[in-house]
């Protein structure tokens, strides 16, 4: 089948974007690596604190203007933004396989997602409406009034580098804040391109800024006083120990979505085979790097003959995924994104073969489809005999693995589900909508599934993970985002 | 070969799609006869593809099995659209009837087998299944 053209040709050196021009940052330059290829497709710098610091400048003067456009007409600037991502829907795909090695139904996936928080926040003359209560006494009126803040800063993860800046930002600029957006290092070119449609649809110069780099651009975002408040989606340890306390300690807002390790229960009612794509999604999709990826699946009941049928099934399924190029459109699972990632989960496999499991498909060594270095390469891992104590379980793995669990019932499941120290994302495969409410009711996370492998909320729902796998109060998307990106004022008045 | 993510699947099914495009248009240009019926059916079968990739891209998420939404056995469904030279307008007609049935049933299959990539797709893939049911009796009537 097609092998579709890699968008990103020679190796260009990525920019900041300040103020709307596109300028080289002084910074030491990172390679770009393509991951299936193993090879260098950009170069892009590593800003200095200064670099941001004139970004964060740069969407402080554009703000007092851009807060006083009409919620309208600010609306109207993305629905240019968003016409020009349709129109730029295949290429903006294509990038994010050739930088990230994701497959190109995946991509598309992400580039949909990503418009659709575009679409939602084009919602805002309705979205950011406030409330009013006329004579809360005699004369008296009182409304609520929801304003924007100022600046805020957006990091971004590596899994989904084009989609999870949208999460926040098409919010924020459409409440009247600006923002300064620092993408992933290893995958830059996604906001990038999304930056010069950005451009295109003529946003004023400093309401949007791209600022690339790490830790010292996130330092400066922490540190500099004029950034209001910080959306971050990347581990929990940055998350818990660092982005969530230190914008506690300076006065910012933030939305910290962080790791997770996350269960999948197969009730032995389960549709067998509806059920098994939609695991071999949650888990082995996006090569398993995703926040919201099955990590572990519990299958209930103590009879053995469900047990042995559910798991061959998924088994033979989940051997025959074709591993390759992402931009081969055939290929339904791509590298990881680079080789410390492959190693990283090749030690959780041997950790949990040290620990006691068994395994039943082993993908350390990927059959790759097409001439391409195994480098970042594994195929699908499927464990058994694992136990909720082990390491497998409690730390997340990021990575195409299935780690196996069984439990006596529905009760045991749910409990496995709850000690575990994430809280991002759980789904039940049952037929039975008892055990669907039973285990909706009693789950203590975020994002729910039932019958689905990968419980991804919608634009205009919040993505809404809990404990271990979030911090803060508000979430990313939709109502909770216009919240988060607005003060609420209230005014009460009487005329004499 | 066998088909199994939705982006090879779109990408065969606008293949064919533009294969009896060029068949149709090969029909109308050898005979006389029905020229723009012959033209129309082609622009059809282009608009179809594009229906179809459109509605595929406006549904997909990486959310749901767009990677494992089909099972389906290309050479099942190849299509014999070629005229040899001698062939008369009834063999011509008897084949194109022949390249809209295996493409109404390539729709149904498809339609079948991707109800997890939301209803639009499959929906969609049935209404064109509709409208080539239509167009399969108008074919058999020219001959």
């Amino acid at each position: 089948m097609a092998l579709l053209d890699e968008p990103i040709k020679g190796t260009p050196t990525i920019k900041n974007y300040i103020n709307g021009e596109w300028v080289d940052s002084k910074g030491e330059l990172f390679d770009v690596v393509n991951p299936v290829k193993n090879e260098t497709i950009a170069r892009v710098a590593m800003s200095t604190g200064e670099e941001f610091d004139a970004a964060v400048k740069a969407a402080h003067e554009a703000y007092p203007d851009w807060r006083r456009t009409p919620a309208v007409s600010r609306a109207r600037y993305l629905h240019r933004f968003r016409e020009l991502l349709e129109e730029n829907f295949e290429e903006l795909s294509r990038v994010q396989t050739q930088e990230h090695g994701k497959s190109i139904d995946e991509s598309r996936g992400e580039t949909r997602r990503g418009i659709e928080n575009v679409e939602v926040a084009c919602g805002i003359p309705t979205m950011m409406m406030g409330d009013t209560s006329e004579d809360i006494a005699s004369g008296i009126d009182e409304y609520l009034i929801r304003v924007p803040l100022g600046v805020f800063g957006i990091i971004g993860p590596f899994n989904f580098p084009f989609m999870i800046p949208l999460w926040s930002a098409p919010y924020a600029v459409a409440t009247g804040n600006t923002v300064v957006i620092k993408p992933s290092e290893q995958c830059p070119i996604s906001q990038t391109k999304l930056g010069e449609l950005v451009d295109e649809a003529g946003f004023p110069p400093g309401v949007w800024n791209i600022v690339h780099g790490e830790k010292k651009v996130v330092n400066a975002m922490l540190d500099n006083p004029g950034i209001v408040g910080i959306t971050f989606v990347g581990s929990t340890p940055t998350a818990r120990d660092v982005i969530y306390p230190r914008c506690g300690a300076s006065g910012k807002r933030v939305i910290a979505q962080a790791g997770a390790s996350n269960m999948i229960v197969i009730m032995p009612d389960a549709n067998v085979k509806a059920t098994v794509p939609a695991l071999m999604t949650s888990f082995f999709g996006n090569a398993g790097q995703r926040c919201l990826a099955g990590q572990n699946l519990i299958v209930v009941g103590e009879a053995n003959g469900f047990y042995d049928d559910f798991m061959e099934a998924v088994t033979t399924a989940a051997r025959q995924i074709v591993v390759g190029n992402g931009l081969d459109e055939s290929v339904q699972m791509g590298p990881v994104k680079d080789q410390q990632k492959k190693q990283r989960i090749l030690g959780y496999i041997e950790s949990g073969l040290r620990e006691g499991a068994t395994i039943k498909l082993d993908g350390r060594k990927a059959n790759i489809v097409g001439e391409y270095p195994d480098a970042c390469f594994l195929g699908p891992t499927i464990l058994e005999n694992v136990n909720p104590n082990m390491k497998i379980v409690n730390e997340e793995i990021f990575g195409p693995t299935m780690g196996v669990m069984r439990a006596k019932n529905l009760d045991e499941a749910i409990a496995i589900c709850n000690k575990n120290p994430y809280h991002n994302a759980d789904s039940i495969f049952t037929s039975s909508g008892k055990y669907a409410r039973q285990f909706q009711y009693e789950i203590n996370c975020g994002n729910i599934g039932i019958n689905i492998g990968i419980a991804a909320p919608m634009a205009f729902y919040p993505f809404s993970g809990m404990s271990g796998s979030f911090y803060g109060i508000l979430h990313t998307q939709g109502k909770e985002a216009v919240r988060f990106f607005t003060e609420s004022k209230v005014c009460i008045h009487r005329w004499l | 070969m066998r088909l199994h993510t939705t982006s090879e699947t779109i990408s065969f099914l606008k293949e064919l799609e533009e294969q009896a495009a060029q068949f149709f248009e090969s029909i109308a240009q050898k005979y006389s006869k029905n020229e723009d019926l012959w033209h129309s059916l082609a622009k059809e079968n282009r608009k179809y593809g594009s229906q179809i990739q459109r509605t595929y891209q406006s549904v997909i998420s990486d959310a749901i099995e767009g990677c494992f939404a089909f099972d389906l056995e290309s050479d099942d469904h190849t299509l014999d659209a070629e005229l040899s030279g001698n062939a008369g307008y009834g063999d011509a007609v008897a084949k194109a009837v022949a390249v809209e049935e295996k493409l109404l049933a390539f729709y149904h299959a498809a339609a079948d087998q991707s109800m997890s990539l939301l209803a639009d797709v499959p929906r969609n893939m049935k209404i064109v299944a509709r409208k080539r049911t239509a167009r399969l009796e108008r074919l058999k009537s020219l001959g």
